[in-house]
């Protein structure tokens, strides 16, 4: 269990973390959200022991972090951390040893994981030489060699097809089913909603919203109505509560303020031919929008 | 964390020198070295000119001429440092048919007559031009040739002739009993050997600065040093930086040494010239290193050179690791290290003319710094222009610097490893160096 409990950390002038706390359990997947320059890549660093918080403390299963415990830790970086004039055989055993395993332990798990991303003919080809997608591969295999109790994932999926999305995303439930801890960190909305059960936003390094995301969802109270006939668009408008009214390419999205206005526009609607309403919840796109939109504007 | 810092040392040198460029490079060192060293005979085998014998054809109309100037000409190859060889051969003709003996040939021709008021006239007769430098060996031959036929025709005996001819004879006497070791000769050595000696310290310095510098950049444009980090403290990092880039110097300059020798080698036992003058060059250099009082010094000069040379190995590396820390492209540092080069350089130029500075108390105290030390103090030693204790002194304040270095560069590399913006750098790594902890 991964415990941040109240870390600040200052540059200068500039406050980049504020008094955060937070916990990922064993076997959770962990949204960590913010725009660039919210706090992110700072607190990424306090928990791999990069940086030091000027208060706070961080502690991954009771202990504080040290190098003993960093080598419990899995980090894919933004910015692909490989050196790429190095192998990929190298480049794994690189990180590998700094993680504290031995070579052949390395070698071993190494080829497991390549046949599992299919790329078993790239073990003795230089980093440089392999596609993004495939470096992103490398990047995540170094990550994980060492069956981590923790894996920070920052932007994994950059560069990848959907495909791959898939082999990744079946890694990482995999590694979740074998308790490792995971905070997933992206600037797809989609994705987090994929993965993360709990999640926080920063604004300026301070949490705006925090919880599990379908409470996040409920107590949002803005809902979208999905609807597909024909209709008055200019009538709906009308209706008091309706806060924008778009057409998509197949159907109508009616955004409203809460649930409420809902039976309004079903009234409405109900004597022209309509063959598809569906109230659903807001995405996190539109929720992080909103409230990082509304801390940035104060 | 131990095992970690040999696996980063050894991997350091294994990206060095397990690399087809390594070998490469190496490959034309060698050939460099060797070639350079042997110079003569590769010229000599693709047919150059170096050693071949110069025939040259006497037509003496003064029957004494032939013998003196043959004698002579071998004066004239020891006073120019030359070893042309001659073969003479007398022609008994006319001169019309010498030149048309001559029309074509590379043989050089030279007409003897006396002369009533200068005593004796030559021509020289060529198909071709003449090698500049045999030329003046052959005007110098003829000159002395004529001072001894003139002395001949003044009746002045041969036994005369020998004694006016001979060198004249020096008695060296030196007073101050301390300067009397100091002979004129070592001036010379520091002239020809030292250069040579201290010129591979360069080099590896420059090897030395760019793998350092060159490995820490790539780690840091690649964002590989937050994952490197995050497994090994900073302080290992460098020091397992620091700790390879020495050990891949001293390996490449035994490598140097080694090309050297085998240069040394080849041409002792298959050069293709006979009586090389660098083979005489070198006899002379040793008799000469022998018969001072330099030998004697050299039981010290080369430890405390080595030393010097060793710690300023080691300031380089701690200097050129915390500025790649600083920097975030191989760009920046090349601009960066550029000052600390040129010191160097500076060094070097000062350590070559180190005779003529008899005295100065500026250039003394330059042999004490960091950098400068390294060069300037081993040569001011040899020279006789600073004793033991002022190289002890160097030495004492390298290894302050070192430890200055340590101490506060550790402080500023755990910062500028992480750091990747150039904005407020100055400011960041003097607060850097400010904070307590390491």
């Amino acid at each position: 269990m991964l415990k941040v409990e109240k870390i600040s950390k200052s540059y200068g002038n500039n406050l980049a973390v504020n008094d955060l706390s937070f916990v990922v359990e064993r076997g959770e997947i962990f949204g960590l959200l913010g725009a660039n320059g919210a706090g992110k890549t700072t607190t990424f660093r306090m928990i791999m022991g990069l940086l030091d918080p000027d208060s706070g403390y961080i502690t991954l299963d009771g202990k504080p972090i040290d190098y003993g415990v960093t080598d419990n830790i899995g980090f894919v970086t933004e910015e692909r951390s490989l050196l790429t004039k190095m192998t990929v055989k190298e480049q794994v055993i690189y990180y590998g040893i700094l993680k504290g395993m031995v070579e052949e332990e390395i070698l071993e798990k190494l080829d497991w994981w390549l046949k599992k991303f299919q790329i078993q003919d790239y073990k003795n080809r230089k980093i440089k030489e392999l596609s993004k997608g495939n470096q992103q591969k490398i990047q995540f295999i170094s990550a994980v060699i060492h069956e981590p109790k923790l894996l920070i994932l920052d932007e994994p999926f950059t560069g990848l097809d959907p495909i791959n999305v898939k082999l990744f995303q079946d890694a990482i439930y995999e590694l979740q089913k074998q308790g490792c801890s995971i905070i997933f960190s992206s600037h797809q909305m989609e994705h987090i909603e994929m993965f993360c059960e709990k999640l926080i936003i920063l604004v300026k390094g301070k949490v705006v919203l925090a919880g599990y995301l379908k409470d996040i969802k409920k107590e949002y109270r803005k809902k979208n109505i999905k609807l597909v006939g024909d209709i008055d668009l200019v009538e709906l408008k009308k209706i008091p509560g309706v806060l924008a009214v778009n057409a998509l390419a197949n159907e109508y999205e009616i955004k409203i303020r809460e649930e409420e206005v809902a039976y309004e526009v079903f009234k409405k609607i109900s004597k022209y031919k309509v063959s598809k309403f569906v109230i659903e919840e807001p995405s996190l796109s539109e929720i992080f929008i909103a409230k990082v939109g509304e801390k940035y504007g104060e | 964390m131990a095992s970690k810092f040999w696996y980063l040392t050894g991997l350091s040198l294994k990206k060095k020198m397990k690399t087809k460029w390594f070998l490469l490079a190496n490959v034309i060192l060698l050939v460099a070295i060797v070639g350079l060293i042997n110079i003569d005979s590769i010229i000599g085998f693709f047919g150059g000119d170096f050693n071949d014998t110069n025939e040259v054809v006497i037509l003496d109309y003064t029957d004494q001429v032939v013998s003196v100037f043959e004698q002579n000409l071998k004066r004239s190859n020891e006073l120019f440092g030359t070893d042309y060889q001659t073969k003479i051969e007398v022609f008994e003709k006319s001169e019309e048919d010498l030149e048309t003996e001559l029309r074509e040939s590379s043989k050089i021709g030279l007409v003897f007559r006396q002369d009533p008021e200068s005593y004796l006239t030559v021509t020289i007769i060529s198909d071709k031009k003449i090698d500049s430098l045999y030329y003046q060996t052959l005007v110098q031959a003829l000159n002395t040739t004529k001072t001894q036929i003139a002395m001949r025709l003044t009746n002045i005996d041969l036994e005369e002739l020998n004694k006016i001819n001979s060198s004249v004879a020096i008695e060296r006497i030196i007073l101050d009993e301390k300067a009397k070791n100091e002979q004129e000769s070592t001036a010379m050595i520091m002239g020809t050997v030292f250069p040579t000696v201290i010129l591979p310290f360069f080099m590896l310095v420059i090897f030395l600065v760019q793998m350092i510098g060159s490995e820490i950049n790539e780690e840091k444009t690649t964002r590989s040093m937050e994952i490197i980090i995050s497994n090994v403290s900073p302080k290992v990092h460098f020091f397992s930086k620091v700790f390879a880039s020495n050990v891949f110097v001293i390996l490449q300059g035994l490598l140097l040494m080694s090309y050297g020798g085998i240069g040394l080698f080849l041409r002792t036992n298959f050069s293709t010239v006979p009586n090389s003058s660098f083979t005489d060059r070198v006899h002379e250099t040793w008799s000469m290193l022998t018969t001072t009082s330099f030998m004697e010094k050299l039981y010290y000069v080369i430890p405390l050179t080595l030393l010097l040379m060793l710690l300023s190995f080691i300031a380089y590396s701690l200097v050129a690791g915390i500025l790649a820390s600083m920097t975030v492209n191989m760009e920046d540092f090349q601009q960066i290290q550029t000052p600390i080069m040129l010191v160097s350089m500076i060094s070097y130029y000062l350590a070559i003319m180190a005779g003529m500075f008899e005295g100065s108390i500026f250039i003394r105290i330059l042999s004490y710094l960091p950098f400068i030390s390294c060069l300037l103090a081993p040569a001011l030693l040899v020279v006789g222009q600073i004793g033991i204790i002022d190289v002890i002194i160097s030495v004492i304040l390298l290894i302050g610097f070192i430890f200055v270095a340590i101490k506060y560069g550790l402080k500023i590399y755990k910062i500028g490893i992480l750091n990747y913006s150039t904005d407020k750098m100055w400011s960041k790594l003097f607060q850097a160096a400010r904070t307590k902890k390491i």
